[in-house]
């Protein structure tokens, strides 16, 4: 027994890794390199601390000074170097995106299963919660929440999963609204499963594609929006290298472009690399619009 | 003025939709060579009222509309005739007699003593913003047609000057009447002439209101029946254009001939050989004020701490952050060059003391909370100046967190004390330092004294002050100065408001157009103007 015990699990490993590989060569170039992006900025966020990079909070040169060796993208009206301030950024950005699509696909995930598998009241009652949701313009709404909450970025990530669970209940409505007519759900209902655990073992698993590929397109325009609750004064509180409020801070001191180039440019990079990841995901899931 | 209304520079979620509208603006077509003089600047209009309006927009809009007594000389110090040819004061400073011009109103009647009796009184009576010009009238009689005598409660050695102030300026009695406004003691609850003000004018300036769209235009049409010299323009349009550096591509496209809001740091950046900027020092000033009554700060934020924290400061670093040397270190709640200025040596920075005098106080590892308004003002980005702050009291030891705050929710958590430090800005009404005694010293119900101690008056209140203050109002000149002198003492003392910048104005012109100047009571004399 021991002897397979330890034979099998090695090859198990590596056949997912295998997987893994298979899977990413399968995809797209565009969808690789959003891939390699995201990873970049991952990689960054996880390490950027030990990096030997000037204190981004720290008075470190002349203020406004142009893109130099010593400052590779300038310093801002305060004198600190930008390059270290965007790369300290994505501390800020992306795990809050993290955050709010991972709190957006479970809260929406489960209401809009609810609505889906038990129908009658409670589906009506949630699905219109969403219509309300939905009928604002997100930007507006996150404004208004944030707005009442008061600024800082927890009430920013609050007032972001607000606006966004309602896409992710009806992505999955929909799929399950699908899933519980098959025959395989039938069984299991005539084989006395109770209905929680038919809706969470026996549809739910089937359920997540759509969910999948629309939370990594959704991680960028989280960066987005949490970048311009920031620009608005709404989001991230001074002196937090948050690129929206680094980006704000740049406007006013409009022809010292580097003040707004390098955070802009992170931005940019990574919504650009999740519409392109996510693009990739779908055609890989979804043979028909393939 | 006080700081409710005004806001300039740019505004967060205006800036945010920059991009687009500097190139989508519906911005008037080239004004070069025409009769019309076009104006950039962010409005901030309250009213166009001149007994509700406070604002900086509304100071040169109510000085080319409507004419106040007497006006502020090119020198920014001596009074001048306006209405008024010319005036007596008797000796203790509580009575004034004022004797009008040859003046007409726009609708051809002349300007008489009942319009000027009607006017202050509706401004005292409607107590609006500006009303505070005429605390302590006790009455104002029209001696004849053309002579006024005003009567006031104390000695007020600046009742002269606060009539230069362009809220002053003298109504049309006959037709506001007939427009529902009303000047007797009913007035705050029964005057419904406001809308009225806000399309039409009734006044004697070289200039009439032609129409005002908020957010969109201020338009003025040359008063043809104006008494005195023709103004050059026939007419006379501000466009809003938010920030700086919009107003700074339409100057140099030609679509303004002048931009009123441009920062030192952007005007660097003008190439347009069309274009004449020239900085000019300015009265105006940024400050942080300390609250110790906010909560839980009354045995915290005591005198001397507040000294240290003072002495943290790098005030000449200050000045470079946040306008990039364009612009003077202040030392009073006065600005520079006002009466009793002077003398004054502007504070400085001693990290060592600072530290000594935490350690003394037992405040060694003090945090604090400074909530502000997210604003640009003078060019002072609040946000850069409260993180240059930040870093300087960090230098003692002492963390300060940064709440940047909208206006409405600033004005909300000011009045209950939410937080100890906070940073405003102040713009002159006219020449004189009485109107900074009475917002910034600490005497009783004055309205720093209210901001600084949340009800509990005990904790800032100077009881020189109020013997000083009045000091200065019974005398003048010399005297006055140097009471004046003697309060911006006990103001610095008190270490409640701590002045940081007094940014320097830049003048930015077509080079075709002369006559552009900053007045300390009316911001831009628009009839001055003229196209070469």
């Amino acid at each position: 027994m021991s002897v397979i015990g330890t034979d099998i699990a090695p090859s198990a490993n590596r056949r997912r890794i295998e997987n893994s590989i298979r899977t990413f060569q399968r995809l797209p170039l565009t969808a690789r390199i959003g891939a390699v992006i995201l990873l970049f900025w991952t990689i960054t966020m996880l390490t950027v601390q030990l990096w030997p990079l000037a204190d981004p909070l720290a008075m470190v040169g002349r203020r406004l000074q142009p893109p130099s060796l010593e400052h590779w993208l300038g310093t801002d009206a305060l004198g600190r170097d930008v390059f270290a301030r965007t790369m300290e950024g994505s501390v800020w950005s992306i795990p809050i995106a993290f955050i709010v699509v991972a709190a957006a696909v479970a809260i929406g995930s489960a209401l809009g299963a609810i609505s889906g598998y038990f129908g009658g009241l409670l589906d009506s009652v949630i699905m219109r919660a969403v219509d309300v949701t939905l009928s604002f313009p997100p930007i507006l709404l996150a404004m208004s929440v944030a707005a009442t909450l008061g600024p800082g970025l927890g009430n920013a990530t609050i007032a972001m999963v607000v606006v966004w669970w309602p896409i992710y209940a009806r992505l999955m409505r929909a799929q399950v609204l699908e899933v519980r007519e098959r025959e395989h759900v039938e069984a299991a209902i005539a084989g006395g499963a109770g209905r929680m655990r038919v809706l969470v073992v026996h549809i739910m698993p089937l359920c997540w594609t759509p969910t999948l590929v629309n939370a990594t397109m959704d991680f960028g325009q989280v960066v987005l929006l949490a970048a311009s609750l920031s620009f608005i004064g709404l989001g991230a509180t001074p002196p937090s290298p948050e690129w929206g409020s680094m980006i704000a801070e740049g406007a006013s001191k409009f022809y010292s472009w580097w003040i707004a180039f390098g955070p802009g440019m992170a931005i940019l990079s990574v919504v650009l690399a999740t519409s392109f990841l996510g693009d990739g995901l779908r055609d890989l899931f979804d043979r028909r619009s393939a | 003025m006080t700081i409710n209304i005004r806001r300039l520079g740019v505004r967060p979620l205006a800036a945010l939709l920059l991009a687009g509208s500097v190139l989508s603006a519906p911005l008037p077509a080239a004004a070069e060579d025409s009769d019309t003089l076009v104006i950039g600047r962010s409005m901030d209009v309250n009213s166009l009222d001149p007994a509700r309006a406070f604002c900086d927009t509304c100071q040169f809009y109510l000085t080319a509309v409507y004419e106040t007594l007497i006006t502020l000389g090119e020198d920014n110090k001596s009074l001048v005739p306006n209405l008024a040819e010319s005036w007596e004061v008797n000796d203790d400073f509580t009575e004034f007699t004022f004797h009008l011009k040859d003046a007409a109103f726009a609708d051809g009647s002349p300007v008489e003593a009942s319009d000027v009796v009607w006017t202050f009184e509706r401004l005292k009576n409607l107590k609006g913003s500006p009303s505070f010009l005429m605390d302590g009238l006790v009455s104002a009689e029209a001696v004849d047609p053309r002579t006024i005598k005003i009567t006031v409660e104390a000695p007020n050695s600046e009742f002269l000057n606060k009539v230069s102030a362009p809220y002053t300026g003298i109504v049309n009695a006959e037709v506001a009447k007939a427009a529902g406004a009303i000047g007797d003691e009913t007035a705050a609850e029964a005057d419904k002439a406001e809308s009225w003000f806000m399309e039409n004018s009734a006044g004697s300036g070289p200039f009439a209101l032609a129409g005002y769209s908020p957010e969109a235009e201020l338009r003025l049409a040359r008063n043809d029946a104006y008494w005195g010299e023709a103004p050059a323009f026939s007419e006379i349009v501000v466009t809003q254009i938010q920030d700086a550096v919009s107003q700074a591509q339409a100057l140099e496209t030609g679509q303004v001939d002048i931009a009123m809001q441009i920062d030192p740091d952007t005007a660097k950046s003008i190439r347009s050989p069309d274009v004449v900027t020239e900085v000019v020092p300015s009265f105006n000033f940024v400050y942080i004020g300390f609250i110790p009554g906010a909560k839980g700060m009354a045995d915290v934020l005591t005198p001397d701490v507040r000294e240290a924290l003072a002495l943290a400061v790098d005030y000449d670093g200050m000045l470079d952050f946040t306008v990039g040397g364009n612009g003077k270190k202040q030392a009073a709640p006065i600005p520079n060059g006002f009466p009793g200025t002077a003398g004054l040596t502007p504070r400085s920075q001693d990290i060592e003391k600072a530290k000594e005098m935490l350690a003394a106080a037992g405040a060694s590892d003090l945090k604090l909370v400074a909530g502000y308004p997210n604003d640009n003002v003078y060019g002072v980005d609040f946000n850069i100046m409260m993180q240059k702050l930040q870093q300087d009291f960090k230098a003692v030891g002492v963390e300060l967190e940064l709440k940047p705050l909208t206006w409405a929710v600033w004005r909300e958590e000011l009045g209950t004390g939410e937080w100890p430090i906070t940073a405003v800005y102040y713009a002159p009404d006219y020449f004189g330092s009485g109107q900074y005694a009475a917002y910034f010293a600490m005497v009783d119900g004055y309205p720093w004294t209210k901001r600084a101690s949340v009800g509990k008056p005990e904790l800032v209140v100077n009881a020189a002050e109020t013997g000083i203050y009045a000091k200065a109002l019974a005398s003048s000149g010399e005297a006055a100065d140097a009471a004046y002198a003697e309060l911006a003492d006990e103001m610095m003392k008190d270490t409640i408001i701590l002045p940081l910048v007094s940014p320097d104005l830049v003048l930015a012109h077509r080079s075709d157009i002369e006559g552009v100047r900053y007045s300390a009571c009316c911001n831009l004399p628009l009839a001055e103007i003229k196209r070469k």
